[in-house]
């Protein structure tokens, strides 16, 4: 049995048990409590707390989601550190942290794997449980022996089978995703944990579900697409907007929507129509963000946002949005993994 | 306008910060920067962070949750995840007291 430690919160007498070499994130997390984070991988900085008593190791301690200032000051990440002894810590918390379904390791089976792009495809991993989820939630991938660990997004529903399927995009010089196309085999286990991540589809929220992905923001914002058709569509069909650099990085969205249930309207756009010239593009050319106006018909702040992609398209997304249409903040969803 | 005093020059040293909460307005967050001296609201137009917890560098203050930096002298919202500025207000020292026109 491994040790386990008591993390005590210093604001009130809230205290999380935490095993040993688990992340005091993801230990409160487990526990149902609602320390404030996004992105678990030590980007973001949501998660940056106060060692007021006892002993960490941190493992990654050049991460990105803490200033040099920060760290001067003593400022830890809580997705990145792991408990030594007892420790009480103080951080930020919300209701709107925690988790509705309670994060947990499971083993996972490589069952298939099928190409979406010429770098991206859909990695299925089966289980012995049910597969519980929000849509648009993630989980955090890893690899016996690789030592590395990744959060990827799911892109399929919550199922009974035990069905887990992502899509990543193969990241050149990516250690776990070049492991995960170049070596992992079907019938290979890796270890899933999860589900993470605050950008999940709002289900009772009284307007349009839009999504807009890039790259492997596919996965999530796939998922939401699929999990609209379980809701009332009298907010009128949901849209994707989806950006890729080349028609050859346009996913064909209707086949994956196949046996969903779910009508969407489906609007790809590419930034790079001369990287190609052997598939003609008679669509949108440009980037994601300048197509929000012309393709999402009436006020923009009559929707509900789901995105997921690369950092500058988020911020172009949540500028034009927030600034230009004044969208309220609490009607767009995304994790900050940056 | 009215002159409403705030507080006085000596209670906030250069460099720092004083969050205050006056009536009928929202929380504001006074700088002194090298003597001179700029408000703004000092909730983070992104979440409900206090700027006056953030660090002040080079006339900018830097959210303490998500480290977006905001121009202290015109509320410009300089980096994400913040993409509005913070509302200013014409600020004046009058008899040693640092106050605003509302």
């Amino acid at each position: 049995m491994t040790d386990q430690y008591k993390i005590s919160l210093a604001a009130g007498d809230t205290s999380f048990p935490c095993e040993e070499g688990d992340t005091l994130l993801r230990a409160s997390l487990r526990q149902g409590l609602g320390l404030a984070y996004e992105c678990n991988v030590g980007a973001c900085g949501s998660c940056k707390f106060d060692l007021l008593e006892g002993e960490v190791a941190d493992l990654f301690p050049e991460a990105p989601g803490l200033r040099p200032k920060e760290r001067e000051k003593g400022k830890r990440l809580a997705c990145q550190c792991v408990p030594l002894s007892n420790c009480t810590i103080k951080i930020r918390s919300g209701p709107e942290y925690v988790s509705t379904i309670r994060p947990a390791r499971i083993n996972a089976r490589c069952s298939s794997r099928l190409a979406v792009t010429p770098d991206m495809a859909i990695f299925s991993f089966a289980t012995d449980l049910p597969t519980e989820f929000l849509a648009g939630q993630y989980a955090m991938l890893s690899i016996p022996g690789v030592g590395q660990t990744r959060a990827y997004s799911m892109s399929n529903l919550p199922n009974q089978d035990g069905n887990w399927e992502f899509i990543i995009r193969r990241v050149p010089e990516g250690k776990v995703s070049s492991f995960l196309f170049d070596t992992l085999e079907v019938g290979d286990e890796i270890s899933i944990d999860g589900p993470y991540g605050i950008a999940y589809l709002r289900q009772d929220a009284p307007r349009r579900i839009v999504g807009i992905a890039g790259g492997s923001g596919l996965a999530p914002v796939l998922s939401i697409m699929r999990a609209s058709a379980g809701l009332p569509n009298t907010h009128g069909m949901p849209v994707m907007l989806f950006g890729g650099r080349t028609p050859r990085d346009i996913p064909d969205v209707a086949k994956l929507m196949e046996g969903s249930g779910a009508g969407i309207v489906f609007n790809p756009i590419i930034s790079a129509p001369d990287a190609d010239a052997a598939t003609a593009w008679t669509g949108d050319t440009g980037f994601v963000h300048e197509f929000i106006e012309s393709r999402l018909a009436g006020p923009l702040a009559d929707n509900e946002y789901y995105l997921a992609g690369p950092p500058p398209m988020i911020e172009s997304v949540v500028r034009l949005l927030v600034s230009d249409h004044k969208v309220p903040a609490n009607q767009i969803h995304f994790d900050r993994f940056f | 306008m009215a002159f409403l005093p705030l507080c006085t020059t000596d209670e906030i040293e250069a460099g720092a910060s004083l969050r205050v909460e006056p009536d009928n307005l929202p929380p504001l967050a006074i700088f002194n920067l090298d003597g001179e001296y700029f408000v703004i609201n000092d909730t983070c137009s992104h979440g409900d962070a206090s700027l006056c917890d953030g660090e002040i560098e080079d006339g900018e203050v830097e959210c303490p949750w998500h480290n977006a930096k905001f121009c202290i002298k015109t509320g410009k919202a300089l980096t994400f995840p913040a993409v509005e500025a913070q509302k200013t207000y014409l600020t004046r020292v009058v008899d040693g007291k640092v106050g605003i026109e509302v």
